[in-house]
């Protein structure tokens, strides 16, 4: 299956993809999935198109929304890479542990770095920031900027 | 007789220093010269230096990397860990002044932030034969003839 | 004897990175093991975003000092595409080869490591002394024995010289010859064979299931390589084997790692035979994208991810790294389940893990009763596993073959 037929797998099998999905090259596929049907979406890339690789997690602040892309891959080399959003003031995203338990530490990540909330994520220690971090500092906010303490030499 | 004693304190200090190396935040590059320098090719044993695995046996502690929040504590105490007289020596950029990370939110600074340094040696890594050269060149500051001589 | 739990680290002299786990035993067994990473966090994906792109290029090279190459790569990668750069086939082969010169330096490394942590220490001093082969090559190449800045926007930045490419075939010839002798010892010596075997086991499913990257995957007979599998640089036009392994153990680690040095002795040899004419790099522009790329790149560790996204400014909108060893992470407490506490140093070290890349994190180890019990360091750990390991039979002084 090349690129494009997966899209239009997609595209069949979830109409409301149609037109939200683009192959950048060989190997890359970029697609929009909206938050609520994300599950549904991974069943069955997962299942019957063959990314059953999570390489990884990355999660961006695209101003009123937090986007989460998931980095899917296929044994043979092709990427599938899914976008969800949710709303900056509420970005409420469910777990994916149980399908990929590496998923635990990207998921904590955009926790720490971002101020997401992972639904159905077991508590844990926070990942990567340390633990005298304070609460409701998320550094990868576009509108968190670092002021670096005056340090004095000794 | 006090005399005596601390001239040969300071006698084996200086020829046989034991040396603790503390990694706080690196990217392992100046680590792996550091540990390059026991290897064969520059065998910085031949001074003398041992590398221990406690800062309560330690007199140099060799500190690579940008300090990092989480370590800052960590290192602190293995500062106060060491007994007296105990020197410090920063290994490559970074930890002299946190180098290309120096104003990264988790980075406070070199490790003179946290304690105090008796020699830096530069370098993105700092090569074995830095390394070495800086650890002889503190080694010789601390022996009293050579700083005599100096003199 | 009760369940006790261990913490180890975040200091420790044998492994060059600040890491601490945390094990649960009972008696010499391990029920449980969690790992506590972000000693290392510094923020670097943060200040990619107030960093020009070549600026942004020297601080990603840093954050592993043992795989700077490809972290420089990956990120370059990503930003070629999204600038639609076509870099000059010459370019494309010099990359690789530095790629390989990186990945030949980072097995020798790990060789000497898992040599030092079962006690072996004539192993380090031998590898390390055949890793300054590579690192003359590499500062003979671009200058600098680590973080060699070989990459710029477009290509690379130095040509190699019919003298250096002389200079690299030559010094092939005897890293080949000496490690067909380290294959030797691997493969014949029963002492190594009965320390590294059964040590640290992770079946091929929960390779898979636990997403574990590189030569720990492959010993584990997953095969991925990302070289074959989604090939970048020049790998689509080098033949190679891929090393996989079915020991799932430790010993199977330590047979991919130098199967895979030969392997890269005979592709650096192929591509500098076959160094395309041409120019180095081209122009690229200052401002970048807008556009998202995603990059992948086989590090000597594994798999390597980088994501950019551009916003056409000459800063990037957004630089995601994921590097192996966090995908490797998962795998160690799967390893240690049953296992012994003097099998700790040398499982996790095969995974030859750069904790550097992953952000330093540390790791926390549970205990059921809550309550923490004894502290051990890492050099009392390592000196209880030989100990431990010697009374089982395992002495390196009276090895049949001798290491040369």
């Amino acid at each position: 299956m090349n690129e494009q037929e997966i899209l239009q797998k997609l595209s069949s099998k979830f109409p409301f993809l149609e037109g939200k999905g683009r192959v950048a090259r060989a190997r890359r596929i970029f697609c929009d999935v909206p938050n609520a049907s994300f599950r549904e979406v991974i069943d069955f890339t997962i299942k019957e198109l063959g990314f059953s690789i999570l390489t990884t997690m990355t999660g961006v602040d695209d101003g009123e929304t937090l986007g989460f892309i998931y980095h899917f891959a296929s044994n043979n080399g092709m990427m599938l890479n899914l976008k969800i959003s949710a709303p900056k003031d509420n970005p409420v995203i469910k777990t994916v542990t149980d399908l990929f338990p590496s998923a635990e530490m990207y998921e904590r990540e955009v926790e720490d770095l971002l101020g997401a909330k992972v639904e159905g994520l077991k508590p844990g220690r926070r990942y990567p920031l340390h633990e005298t971090w304070p609460e409701g500092q998320h550094p990868l906010r576009k509108d968190w900027t670092y002021v670096k303490p005056a340090v004095s030499g000794k | 007789m006090i005399k005596l004693a601390e001239k040969v304190v300071t006698w084996a200090r200086t020829k046989s220093p034991w040396i603790i190396h503390f990694n706080t935040g690196a990217c392992n590059a100046c680590d792996i010269e550091i540990v390059a320098a026991l290897t064969p090719r520059y065998d910085v044993e031949r001074f003398g230096v041992v590398i221990k695995g406690t800062p309560r046996h330690a007199d140099v502690l060799i500190a690579s990397g940008p300090l990092t929040k989480q370590q800052n504590d960590r290192l602190v105490r293995i500062y106060e860990q060491m007994p007296a007289p105990k020197f410090v020596v920063a290994v490559g950029t970074c930890a002299c002044s946190g180098g290309v990370f120096h104003d990264c939110y988790g980075v406070l600074g070199g490790i003179n932030s946290a304690i105090p340094v008796s020699a830096y040696i530069p370098g993105c890594p700092a090569s074995p034969e830095a390394i070495i050269d800086g650890v002889v060149k503190l080694l010789s500051s601390l022996d009293p003839k050579e700083e005599k001589a100096a003199k | 004897m009760g369940k006790v739990t261990i913490p180890i680290g975040p200091q420790h002299p044998a492994l060059k990175e600040p890491e601490s786990f945390a094990v649960t035993l009972d008696g010499e067994k391990i029920v449980s093991m969690v790992a506590n990473l972000g000693y290392n966090h510094r923020g670097v994906e943060k200040a990619c975003e107030g960093r020009t792109y070549t600026q942004a290029l020297y601080l990603i090279e840093r954050i592993c000092g043992i795989c700077s190459h490809t972290h420089s790569t990956c990120f370059i990668q990503a930003v070629e595409e999204i600038a639609a750069l076509e870099v000059p086939k010459r370019g494309l082969y010099i990359r690789t080869i530095v790629a390989e010169l990186e990945r030949m330096h980072s097995h020798l490394l790990w060789l000497g490591v898992a040599g030092h942590e079962i006690g072996f220490d004539t192993l380090l001093m031998y590898s390390w002394r055949d890793r300054e082969a590579v690192m003359d090559l590499l500062a003979l190449l671009t200058g600098n024995r680590v973080h060699y800045g070989m990459n710029v926007l477009g290509g690379s930045k130095r040509d190699i010289s019919p003298e250096q490419a002389k200079q690299i075939l030559k010094v092939m010839d005897v890293l080949e010859e000496r490690t067909k002798y380290y294959i030797q010892v691997a493969t014949e010596e029963v002492t190594l064979i009965k320390r590294l075997a059964k040590v640290g086991t992770l079946s091929h499913d929960d390779a898979v299931k636990l997403g574990a990257v590189g030569p720990t995957a492959r010993a584990s007979n997953v095969d991925r390589d990302t070289r074959r599998d989604d090939p970048y640089a020049a790998y689509a036009e080098v033949p190679f084997k891929v090393i996989t392994d079915g020991h799932n153990d430790v010993y199977g680690r330590t047979l991919v790692r130098v199967g895979e040095l030969m392997e890269s002795y005979k592709m650096v040899r192929h591509l500098v035979k076959n160094l395309p004419e041409g120019p180095i790099a081209v122009k690229a522009p200052r401002k970048v994208g807008p556009g998202e790329a995603v990059s992948r790149y086989e590090a000597p560790r594994g798999e390597d991810v980088h994501y950019v996204k551009a916003n056409g400014t000459e800063k990037p909108e957004r630089v995601k790294v994921r590097a192996p060893t966090l995908a490797n992470v998962q795998a160690v407490a799967k390893m240690l389940e049953n296992g012994y506490l003097a099998d700790i140093p040398i499982v996790i070290a095969a995974i030859d893990p750069c904790f550097s890349c992953t952000d330093r994190t540390t790791f926390a180890v549970k205990n059921p009763d809550g309550k923490a019990a004894g502290f051990i360091d890492w050099k009392s750990l390592r000196e209880y596993s030989i100990k431990w390991h010697k009374n089982n039979g395992v002495d390196f002084s009276k090895m049949r073959i001798k290491i040369k």
